[in-house]
């Protein structure tokens, strides 16, 4: 009996928190005419998609955050598989340095990032570029990428790898043979929390973004001026997150 | 290879230099080194010199201006109330959440997660949808006993930031209560114990770390960020970041001076909890 209870609050709490809520969002974001008190709306229509599209300039947004998202992670991924298997074999904790190094970014306030890169990027001529993007949300998840990385290295890695010295394999090869096929749950882990990092960052972006405006920067306003176009941009916003959350999960089965 | 012998990395000495040493870590470290440095000195600078002041002289009149301003005053402590409030009540949740899905199944697993990769601004916006005069809950309840969206108190802010931290700081838990923690209780429950000995010997040693280092995020995240506050927050007071970016768009030389220091402010703040959490987390390990 107290399991049936339990699983009913369940199933209420997963239906008024999480589908409900995503249901109101796609309602809404059809909803061309939703007048109080009627609880379902009056008129659907496009409205809200065409606005973000066009005038909202949904379209180079969502691009370019895809963009700095992809090429965000493939940096941190890049950055951190070498640091990782580095700390990982000596021990995170001991140096005061490196801690401080990878636990600041997280610590502190992304807006404060971005800001103090700003006048530097001006200086530079990175400022408002998909370079300039990149690097400011790289300083904020590549120290999440570093930690899971770390954390994927485990003794079986490095007895595989050994396994791979013997057999004669080459640096390279050991890396695509064994290195990355062992690792691939924590590099999918790594992969999606960098890419979501990026993907919803919005102080950064507007201190360095100039005047490329990525999806975040884009949808902020409408959710005070206009919740139908903000719930229009609130699914584009949504559906690559879930893809990519889709991949990670898949690449957490099988590793070698 | 002498990195990959077991005995060796054990009995490696301690220090900075042996991390130094290691070859792979440099990239990594040196871009953080850059571009975080980079970003801190830069906020430093144009806190403490003006910009487009030439003669580059270093003053402290952004530092002063914010803490003789009310409106700053009002926002350090609207930060510190909404970080404490949506941390304590994130973390207690969390610990409820996870304590009721650890035996559960995958499915409820994934349900009590799915929050964690959605957006911070679009819960912003459902809550928007549903809570905000003349939303959904409204026309279906017929009125609701506070507008937690633009609330002077915060609650609208404080409700979306637990909606999301609760589901992040439980799958912290949920990752640190193994199998071997559960082997422990039963070796426990056979030796005697009740339930309660079970979770105050067993159970919350497993969970003081990930709760502390999850509630150390969230607080550190909920103190610095400002488009949640942007989106269902008052319109006064502000959250030191919100106020900082207000302040950019105010006077031109001073607005920026003054939001440097106001983000400085913020992540001084973040950094001193996250030592004061370090050493007590160490005090009570060591007891």
């Amino acid at each position: 009996m107290a399991e049936r209870l339990w699983k009913a609050a369940g199933w209420l709490a997963v239906g008024l928190l999480i589908v409900l809520p995503g249901l109101s969002l796609v309602l809404q974001s059809f909803a061309d005419s939703w007048r109080a008190p009627s609880v379902l709306p009056q008129e659907f229509g496009l409205r809200g998609f065409e606005i973000a599209f066009s005038s909202a300039g949904a379209t180079a947004a969502g691009l370019d955050s895809l963009l700095v998202a992809t090429a965000t992670t493939m940096l941190c991924l890049l950055l951190a598989w070498p640091a990782a298997r580095a700390l990982a074999t000596s021990g995170i904790n001991r140096s005061p340095v490196v801690v401080l190094l990878i636990a600041l970014p997280l610590l502190m306030p992304p807006y404060l990032a971005g800001f103090g890169l700003t006048e530097w990027f001006i200086r530079l001529g990175l400022d408002g570029t998909v370079t300039g993007l990149v690097l400011a949300h790289t300083v904020l998840a590549l120290p999440y990428v570093i930690v899971i990385l770390t954390f994927g290295f485990g003794s079986r890695l490095r007895e595989l790898e050994e396994m791979a010295d013997l057999a004669g394999l080459s640096r390279l090869r050991r890396l695509a043979w064994v290195g990355l096929p062992s690792n691939r749950p924590a590099l999918a882990t790594a992969g999606l929390l960098s890419f979501l990092v990026s993907w919803s960052q919005y102080g950064p972006s507007l201190a360095v973004g100039g005047g490329r405006a990525t999806l975040p920067v884009v949808m902020l306003p409408f959710i005070r001026t206009d919740p139908q176009v903000a719930a229009a941009l609130g699914l584009l916003f949504i559906l690559p997150a879930m893809a990519v959350l889709a991949w990670a999960v898949r690449s957490q089965r099988n590793p070698l | 290879m002498e990195a990959r012998d077991p005995v060796r990395r054990l009995n490696a000495p301690g220090g900075r230099s042996s991390t130094w040493r290691q070859p792979g870590l440099l990239p990594a470290l040196a871009v953080l080194l850059l571009l975080f440095g980079g970003a801190m000195l830069g906020a430093l600078r144009v806190s403490l010199i003006p910009l487009g002041d030439s003669s580059g002289e270093l003053t402290l009149d952004a530092w002063s201006g914010i803490f003789a301003d009310p409106s700053f005053i009002d926002a350090l402590g609207f930060t510190l109330k909404v970080a404490l409030i949506a941390t304590v009540i994130s973390a207690l949740l969390a610990l409820l959440l996870a304590l009721t899905l650890r035996d559960r199944g995958l499915i409820a697993k994934i349900s009590g997660a799915s929050p964690v990769p959605v957006p911070h601004l679009l819960v912003a916006t459902i809550a928007v949808l549903w809570l905000a005069p003349g939303g959904i809950a409204d026309r279906v309840l017929g009125g609701l006993p506070i507008d937690p969206v633009r609330d002077p108190g915060g609650s609208g802010v404080i409700l979306v930031y637990v909606f999301k931290e609760v589901p992040f700081i439980a799958l912290l838990l949920l990752a640190s209560l193994g199998r071997s923690v559960k082997q422990r209780e039963e070796v426990a429950r056979v030796l005697g114990a009740d339930r309660r000995q079970v979770f105050a010997w067993v159970i919350w040693p497993a969970l003081r770390a990930p709760l502390l280092l999850g509630s150390l995020i969230v607080a550190a995240f909920t103190i610095g960020s400002f488009e949640v506050p942007l989106a269902v927050g008052p319109n006064y007071p502000q959250t030191l970041a919100g106020w900082a970016f207000e302040a950019t768009r105010g006077d031109l030389i001073s607005g920026e001076s003054e939001a440097a220091a106001a983000l400085l402010v913020a992540g001084a703040i973040a950094v001193a909890l996250a030592a004061v959490s370090v050493r007590f987390a160490r005090d009570v390990e060591g007891g």
